[in-house]
C-alpha cells in the first residue's frame, strides 16, 4: 500500500474503532435491537418484570398512559422520561447479570415511590 | 335533659379544657432530641449508597421539591412557609444543628417513616428509596436561607 493511501486508511480504521468501542450502552434506538414495549400508568408499569440477556441490545419503548412518567435504572444507565401521553425510547445493552429495580423518575402522585419495574438480566 | 345531667355530661370536656399547643421549652426540646437521636429514630449506622456528587444533589433537590417544600420551603429553612412557627413543635430549619446532628441513615429513616410526635409524615411508598437518599444528600448541601424564594403554592 502506498503511503498516500495508508494514512487515510489508518485514519478510517481508527475512526471506526473509536466509534465502535466506547462504553455507549444507552442511546438512540438501534433498528436491529429487540423491542420491548412498556406502558406506565399511575402507579405501575406493564409489564412489571422484564428479562434481558447480558450483552444483547434491546430497545425499550416507554409509553405514558396518563401523567408524565419516567423509568430510571441506575445499574443500566437508563433514564427515560415520557410526557403526559407521550412515548420515548432508548436502546440498552446490559453488561452485567442480576436483578435491577427501576423506578418512576417523574413524580406522579401518592404511589410514585412504589412504582417499580424489575429487570432480570440473565447470562 | 335535666340541668344536672347536662352538667355531668359536660364534665369530661373539662379534662381537655387545659390542653393547648404551646411552644416547647428548652428542657423539653433537649429531652426530645436526645430521645429521638438515641432511641426512637433508627438506622443510625446506615450509609448513603448514592454517590455524593452534583447529579445526586440535583436529584435530591428535585425530589425535595415534590414532597418537602410545602412545609420546609424550597431551601429547607422554612422560607415563605406561613405556618412554620405556628405549629407545636414548630417546623425546624433543616440546616439547624438539631437536624444536621442526625446521621445520614437517621435522616433517611425520618423521611421514610415520619417523626412522631411532630407532624412530619413518612414518604414510604410516595418517594422511592433512591429519591429519599438523594434528599439526604440535598439536606447536607442546603442552599443559603432565602436564596430559593417562596414555594410557588404560597405566592398567589
Amino acid at each position: 500500500m502506498k503511503a498516500s493511501f495508508a494514512f487515510p486508511a489508518l485514519s478510517l480504521a481508527a475512526l471506526a474503532l473509536t466509534v465502535g468501542l466506547p462504553l455507549h450502552r444507552v442511546g438512540a434506538a438501534s433498528p436491529a435491537a429487540k423491542t420491548i414495549q412498556i406502558s406506565a400508568k399511575r402507579f405501575s408499569f406493564d409489564p412489571g418484570e422484564v428479562t434481558l440477556k447480558k450483552g444483547e441490545p434491546v430497545t425499550l419503548v416507554l409509553h405514558s398512559e396518563d401523567v408524565p412518567h419516567g423509568l430510571r435504572v441506575r445499574e443500566l444507565a437508563l433514564d427515560l422520561k415520557a410526557g403526559k401521553g407521550g412515548t420515548v425510547q432508548a436502546s440498552v445493552t446490559p453488561d452485567k447479570t442480576g436483578d435491577f429495580v427501576g423506578h418512576c423518575s417523574s413524580f406522579c402522585g401518592s404511589g410514585h415511590g412504589s412504582m417499580t419495574l424489575t429487570f432480570h438480566v440473565v447470562p | 335533659m335535666r340541668p344536672q345531667f347536662s352538667v355531668a355530661a359536660m364534665l369530661p370536656l373539662l379534662v381537655f379544657a387545659g390542653c393547648k399547643a404551646t411552644p416547647p421549652g428548652n428542657a423539653e426540646i433537649a429531652v426530645a432530641m436526645a430521645v429521638k437521636r438515641h432511641i426512637t429514630v433508627g438506622d443510625k449506622r446506615l450509609k448513603n449508597p448514592l454517590p455524593n456528587n452534583s447529579s445526586t444533589l440535583a436529584d435530591g433537590k428535585e425530589a425535595f421539591g415534590h414532597y418537602c417544600i410545602a412545609c420546609h420551603g424550597n431551601d429547607g429553612q422554612n422560607t415563605g412557609i406561613p405556618f412554620a412557627e405556628h405549629l407545636s413543635p414548630p417546623i425546624p430549619s433543616l440546616a439547624s444543628s438539631q437536624v444536621q446532628a442526625y446521621t445520614d441513615g437517621q435522616l433517611k429513616w425520618i423521611i421514610n417513616n415520619g417523626l412522631w410526635p411532630s407532624g412530619m409524615p413518612g414518604a414510604k411508598g410516595i418517594l422511592s428509596d433512591e429519591e429519599q437518599w438523594s434528599i439526604v444528600c440535598y439536606l447536607r448541601h442546603l442552599p443559603p436561607a432565602g436564596s430559593q424564594g417562596t414555594p410557588e403554592m404560597y405566592t398567589h
